[in-house]
């Protein structure tokens, strides 16, 4: 997947994205950082259509994302977005159902693939037991799984996810961290994340975009990108990093 | 799921008892046997009279409670908010007043007065719906615009009302609620234009209920919003404009009776479309025969009655239910 010269702006203002090149690599994890209003959301909004930027193009399988169908695009890229909501009456079930949309027409649905799809993702995100029961009866961790497993029963080659973590206590954020890093691992799922905290991004990606002012800063290896330096330019505050044998690289924020 | 199956036989049983009761009581009383006997041989004048003047208000008071509380729902789903109604966002006045513009200056048009209707209500919905985007559909924003277009099509329905002229007696028909002296002619118009429209709304049940999900949500799974909504907006405005045009207005029915379905068989649309329409039939049609009965021989207009009964119930519900759509 290539992010070409992408410029974009909301409402004719100030550009939100200021041509913006990136190469998204197959088969891996891709964590975009970056401070808030540094258009980290936006530009995955951009690459899941659901933004058009003013120019520029994504291109996916050699072909621009202007001219997929909204139902083709939709078998090859789904995303977990950061707001959802849903009937507080609607069983888990019936709404991991609603990711199969992009296989139904008007005349047929192939039943049995529909089936066979949904038990995988219940499986796939540990959410069998919980099937019946409606969306005002979970957990934060637990609704954040539902929604995945909506975007994984859409069957697509590419995950996205906006900001997967937030709001969650930290059992239930890494245990979506570990469901993502199993479904790249196991079945070679592209993934494209937003995240916040660094430690996390640096743990779980195989690439990281680092985005500053509405352009990719950096783009690279977590372990050769992330620098006091960068930390100091991008996030205008001091950090220590340290790189041990049994945690890997990680960060602490010393101060402003 | 069994309140659901029981909500379905009691409503629906209630709906046979209420259009017998409708049938059966008021100034003129015949039996069952008469009834029938009469309906076939065409010969007794009572039979006659209820043929002529309580059957035609029964069928229309029925449809336009179906299709009034059908364009709530649908209206609901489109606007994603618990409060949008063809009443309070001004689309029932809108219709209202561009079926009686067109009545009053060209009265030969009559027959047409559901298409004017139509006009005026996308007219409406179109404004309320344009002046309250802004990137995104803001909830509370599109309630002020709806009560402005309102407060604008009602005011200028009465200003017409207001001429006293000859036209007035043809239009008070298209601003009040009065069910009385409808003809067989409106029936059919009514049953044909509601007919479809109920059917049509029953068949987008599913893009109903994608449409209650975030935007991008329904987009990334390849869900056509844009279109969706565009297409149930004009089934609502069509269901709208055609119980305006035949049954006057009613406020209130489209906000009350999908909520009563809400809680009873919950948001999904397959079964709320269905329930909502026949409550509302139900709602409407013992508003508009208790409005005949209780100050005889003169009359209470059926959406007086009807927010007497609806609004309690629905108060009743709520203190019942920790549900609340929109919560």
């Amino acid at each position: 997947m290539e992010i070409k010269n992408i410029t974009y702006s909301y409402h004719d203002k100030k550009n939100v994205l200021e041509n913006v090149n990136a190469g998204i690599e197959l088969g891996k994890i891709t964590t975009i950082i970056g401070p808030n209003g540094s258009g980290k959301s936006t530009l995955l909004g951009i690459m899941a259509k659901h933004y058009t930027p003013r120019k520029g193009n994504v291109i996916l399988d050699g072909k621009g994302l202007s001219a997929y169908k909204s139902k083709e695009l939709a078998k090859k890229i789904a995303i977990v977005n950061q707001q959802n909501s849903a009937p507080n009456d609607l069983t888990v079930e019936k709404l991991v159902s609603y990711g199969r949309l992009p296989y139904k027409t008007i005349f047929s649905s192939d039943k049995d693939a529909d089936k066979e799809a949904i038990e995988w993702v219940l499986s796939e995100t540990n959410i069998q037991h919980k099937r019946h029961e409606t969306i005002d009866q979970l957990s934060g961790g637990e609704r954040q799984r539902v929604w995945i497993a909506m975007s994984l029963a859409q069957q697509t080659p590419f995950l996205f996810l906006d900001e997967p973590t937030t709001y969650l206590d930290i059992y239930y954020q890494y245990e979506v961290l570990d469901l993502i890093n199993r479904l790249n691992k196991e079945y070679e799922m592209t993934i494209v994340m937003v995240l916040h905290d660094i430690n996390q991004a640096i743990r779980y990606s195989d690439k990281i975009i680092v985005m500053k002012n509405g352009t990719v800063f950096v783009h690279g290896d977590p372990d050769t990108i992330i620098t006091v330096d960068l930390m100091k330019e991008v996030y205008g505050i001091d950090m220590m990093i340290k790189n041990e044998k049994d945690t890997g690289l990680y960060t602490i924020p010393i101060g402003i | 799921m069994k309140k659901t199956i029981i909500s379905f036989i009691a409503i629906i049983i209630l709906f046979f008892g209420v259009v017998y009761f409708s049938v059966f009581t008021g100034s003129i009383d015949v039996s069952m046997s008469e009834l029938i006997h009469g309906l076939v041989s065409g010969t007794n004048a009572d039979v006659q009279v209820i043929k002529d003047l309580r059957f035609p208000r029964i069928i229309i008071a029925t449809f336009a409670g179906a299709s009034l509380s059908v364009a709530g729902v649908l209206l609901q789903a489109v606007l994603r908010n618990p409060l949008a109604e063809p009443g309070i966002i001004g689309v029932s006045a809108g219709a209202g007043f561009m079926g009686m513009l067109m009545v009053a200056i060209f009265p030969t048009l009559f027959f047409f007065t559901p298409l004017f209707a139509f006009i005026g209500g996308a007219i409406a919905f179109a404004l309320v719906y344009s002046f309250s985007w802004k990137s995104g559909l803001n909830p509370l924003r599109m309630i002020l615009v709806g009560v402005a277009v309102n407060a604008i099509f009602t005011s200028l329905s009465q200003t017409f009302n207001y001429r006293g002229s000859y036209t007035s007696s043809l239009v008070t028909e298209v601003t009040t609620s009065t069910l009385a002296m409808k003809k067989w002619s409106e029936v059919e118009i009514i049953v044909t234009y509601g007919t479809l429209g109920l059917l049509v709304a029953f068949l987008v049940f599913s893009w109903c209920n994608y449409l209650v999900l975030e935007d991008k949500t329904a987009k990334s799974l390849g869900f056509n919003v844009n279109l969706a909504r565009f297409i149930v907006s004009a089934i609502a405005v069509l269901l709208t404009s055609i119980a305006t045009a035949t049954a006057g207005m009613f406020i209130f029915v489209g906000l009350i009776i999908p909520h009563i379905g809400r809680l009873l068989v919950g948001t999904d649309h397959k079964k709320l479309i269905p329930f909502s329409a026949i409550l509302g039939a139900v709602l409407i049609l013992l508003s508009d025969t208790l409005g005949r009965l209780i100050i005889a021989p003169n009359e209470i207009p059926a959406s007086i009655i009807m927010a007497l009964i609806g609004g309690p119930f629905l108060i009743f519900l709520l203190r019942k239910s920790d549900r609340i759509y929109g919560n």
